[in-house]
């Protein structure tokens, strides 16, 4: 079979790219994008170090084909900063000390943005909930819970001041 | 090279008449996070992918007394719908210990019942429900109950040309309510040891079941509903003997196997356990209904 176009939004940014329908959104990140952010690792849905946001929700892109994805909005860690510096996460996490090896946080990050977008004021269990699905093999999870917890208070007090 | 082919119909009939052009080399695509996992693994081979992505009509949830699922709603959505945190609340209970929230947003109840898992988690609360799947075919449309559906471990009644588009419950009378149980090894993205599915419906004194359900996940080839246990249930005060006796009755039903996640000992004395849990679950939930 041809490969297929397909148009999606990849942080705010139009891309259009031919691809085979057998790949995983992950795959072509990375591969034909060099969005090399989002982690490649366990293609189970167990780790979730290739989380992604496909229109605000997260999901693990490993699972995901580039097809499916046609037409979508799709949030990598590329996509999280911005001119004025770190996201409120990110920069949290640095904060924290939460980034040892690194390789789940972009993972990490993205499912937390994708609850904090929906829960503003989450609880440390809400929040451990939330990242049932991201595994780290470093850290324990404390100062990830810690980094979550500070960021959803600073980014709650900036939306109340705004 | 592609290992399939894609397809993207864009209506039922559409998505039915590619099924009956590529019979057993199709599979269908909802949330993909089953079959994905599937073809990578080396373990399914469709040389016809056909996705439900962009089919109408399936993702619709409608609670008027009773309940329809479309095929596509995902897990996520049972969570988030608020007419079903009341009676149906075994039904949230089931789809929310699923995966991480990744797999929860995507994952559908269409594809958790085609993949019949014998330890798929929303299945028992289908069965505890008196749920019926809908099968559209190149001939027109039937209706077959949850527990004839599966087959067997990845086996369902579904022919090869047909879709599932959506899964029907009826009505529940008053003083109702559900409960799901699961055990794990840990309490988040754990396939289950055992998961149990109840449904109780009281009569006017809060004190007799009218109208009970029990359903087991992960300790047999299919989920399996336990008339045994209901029986033992049904006209009896709620409560000790005749929770004990439905536990019992739900033991001696099971088969359970011994694997990696525990042996069949140990799930057999799981069960008696979370039937009995989920019972209890039901009463004061039934009592505490408005």
């Amino acid at each position: 079979m041809p490969k297929i176009p397909i148009a999606l939004t990849i942080n705010g940014e139009p891309h259009e790219v031919l691809v085979e329908p057998d790949r995983t959104l992950l795959d072509v990140l990375r591969s034909d994008l060099g969005l090399t952010g989002t982690k490649t690792n366990c293609l189970d849905a167990e780790c979730g170090v290739c989380t992604v946001l496909v229109d605000g929700l997260a999901v693990n892109s490993c699972l995901y084909l580039a097809v499916v994805a046609t037409g979508r909005a799709i949030t990598t860690i590329e996509g999280l900063a911005s001119a004025g510096g770190l996201h409120p996460l990110q920069a949290a996490f640095v904060e924290h000390g939460a980034v040892q090896c690194g390789y789940c946080i972009p993972g990490m990050i993205l499912s937390a943005k994708a609850y904090l977008d929906e829960h503003p004021h989450p609880s440390e269990l809400q929040i451990r909930e939330a990242l049932a699905g991201n595994l780290c093999r470093c850290t324990g999870y404390q100062k990830i819970v810690d980094a979550v917890l500070a960021a959803a208070r600073r980014m709650a007090a900036t939306a109340v001041a705004s | 090279m592609s290992r399939f082919e894609y397809h993207e119909p864009g209506s039922v009939a559409d998505a039915v008449d590619l099924a009956a052009r590529f019979g057993e080399e199709a599979s269908f695509l909802a949330g993909g996070t089953d079959l994905i996992v599937q073809i990578e693994r080396g373990r399914a081979a469709p040389r016809h992918v056909i996705g439900l992505v962009r089919v109408p009509g399936l993702d619709g949830i409608e609670a008027n007394g009773h309940l329809t699922l479309g095929a596509r709603v995902t897990h996520r959505a049972i969570e988030r719908t608020p007419a079903l945190a009341g009676t149906l609340r075994g039904l949230v209970e089931g789809a929310e210990v699923i995966g991480g929230h990744q797999v929860r947003n995507v994952a559908t109840v269409g594809g958790n019942l085609v993949n019949a898992s014998p330890a798929a988690d929303l299945v028992p609360c289908l069965v505890a429900l008196d749920a019926d799947v809908t099968l559209v075919g190149p001939d027109g449309e039937r209706e077959l109950p949850v527990e004839r559906f599966l087959l067997g471990p990845n086996r369902t009644a579904r022919r090869p040309e047909e879709l599932l588009t959506r899964v029907r419950m009826p009505a529940l009378p008053a003083r109702t309510a559900t409960a799901f149980l699961k055990a794990g090894r840990r309490r988040a993205m754990e396939i289950s040891v055992v998961c149990v599915a109840a449904r109780l419906t009281l009569d006017t004194s809060l004190e007799h079941c009218l109208q009970a359900r029990v359903a087991l996940g992960a300790v047999a080839p299919t989920t399996v509903r336990v008339p045994a246990a209901e029986r033992a249930l049904e006209g009896q005060a709620v409560g000790g003997a005749a929770f004990r006796r439905a536990a019992e009755a739900a033991q001696a039903a099971c088969r359970p196997i011994d694997d990696v996640r525990a042996s069949a000992a140990f799930r057999q004395h799981l069960v008696g356990v979370l039937v009995r849990r989920a019972l209890d679950r039901c009463v004061e939930r039934a009592r505490r209904a408005p």
